[in-house]
């Protein structure tokens, strides 16, 4: 018994921990939404995927990261390999504050031709942790 | 068993020296973990200082892509690459847009026009062992509708 529950532990806590940088992240996002605009409610899973899936001009978020974000994708202007974006698929995903900004900026800019406000990266953030294999 | 222990270290040698010309590398942590997220990992010593100056000044507008970095690594970076940066003036770009596949060295290796839907920038598209830059030639695979050279 002790046995079962050192392993369910052993094998929780990396998915725990990566979520855990996740939900940092995603508290930070809120407050700033919140700051931005007084009436909003909580992100939400359905505009995540829908904000994931829209074109905005040539390009949505799935051109480089496919339409199953559990899957690898690949660069579309350099056919480069890109590991899966989901966490459930790829626990390095959401553990480091800074690299996510840092795409969030590079990514946006290419895809929306601005910067993401708070909302739509916290929709996102949202949307892809429920994503599973 | 010393003569052939000999032989064996020579021959190492020998081989090292001959694959040797064409492996790069290794380079920084850094540059691999910024610079190889898009693409392969470009040899710095494919292109000039100031080729290397002018990608680096123009990260935000990237090729098309927003590649931009704090000021803390893009300085770091723009110090490695310009210190191993190629000294010939053939290894320097030709167009404004600072691309080491539009050198005169490189158009000389591999013509004008890449094969059909492949972008000269997508170098292990050919060199199998581009991602551990490996550019010998044992590691060529070439798509077809390629003429290099002369076309
Ligand atoms: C042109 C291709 C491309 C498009 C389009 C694209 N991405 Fe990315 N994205 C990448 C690449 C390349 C990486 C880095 C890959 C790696 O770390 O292995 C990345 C990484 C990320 C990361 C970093 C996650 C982490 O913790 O490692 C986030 C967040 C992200 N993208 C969000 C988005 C969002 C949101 C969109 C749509 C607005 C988007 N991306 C569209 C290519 C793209
Ligand atoms: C966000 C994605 C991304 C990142 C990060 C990135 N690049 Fe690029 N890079 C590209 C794209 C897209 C191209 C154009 C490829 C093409 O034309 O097929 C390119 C092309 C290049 C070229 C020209 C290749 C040629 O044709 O000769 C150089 C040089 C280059 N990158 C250097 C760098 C350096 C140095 C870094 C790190 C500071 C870097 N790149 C980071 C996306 C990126
Ligand atoms: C379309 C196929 C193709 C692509 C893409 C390509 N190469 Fe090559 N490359 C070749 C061929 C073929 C040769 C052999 C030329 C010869 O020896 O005749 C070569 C030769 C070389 C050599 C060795 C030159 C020598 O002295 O023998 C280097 C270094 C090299 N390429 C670097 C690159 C880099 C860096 C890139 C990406 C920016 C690249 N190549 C993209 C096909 C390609």
């Amino acid at each position: 018994m002790k046995f079962l529950l050192m392993l369910l532990w052993a094998l929780s806590t990396p998915i725990l921990a990566n979520t855990g940088v996740a939900v940092q992240i995603q508290a930070r996002l809120a407050a700033e939404a919140r700051a931005a605009d007084a009436t909003f409610q909580g992100f939400s899973v359905q505009r995540g995927e829908a904000f994931y899936r829209d074109r905005h001009g040539d390009w949505s978020c799935a051109t480089c990261h496919t339409d199953h974000p559990a899957k690898g994708g690949r660069h579309a202007v350099t056919q480069k390999a890109i590991l899966p974006l989901a966490p459930s698929a790829n626990p390095e995903r959401f553990t480091d504050p800074k690299k996510v900004e840092k795409w969030f900026k590079r990514n946006c800019n290419d895809v929306l031709n601005r910067p993401c406000t708070a909302r739509e990266k916290g929709d996102f953030i949202a949307y892809i942790l429920t994503v599973r294999p | 068993m010393k003569r052939v222990w000999m032989v064996g270290v020579v021959w190492v040698f020998a081989l090292s020296v001959w694959a040797g010309e064409h492996r790069y590398g290794p380079y920084p942590k850094l540059y691999g973990q910024e610079c190889a997220s898009c693409h392969v990992v470009y040899p710095p010593e494919l292109m000039t200082a100031a080729g290397w100056r002018q990608v680096m000044q123009q990260l935000g507008k990237h090729y098309g892509s927003d590649a931009s970095l704090d000021a803390g690594p893009q300085a770091e970076i723009s110090a490695f690459l310009e210190r191993q940066a190629s000294r010939r003036a053939k290894h320097a770009p030709t167009e404004a847009s600072a691309r080491l596949s539009r050198s005169n060295w490189f158009v000389h290796e591999h013509g004008q026009t890449p094969p059909p839907k492949v972008s000269f920038a997508h170098c292990e598209a050919c060199h199998t062992g581009a991602e551990q830059m490996d550019y010998s030639e044992r590691g060529l695979r070439l798509p077809a509708g390629y003429r290099q050279r002369g076309d």
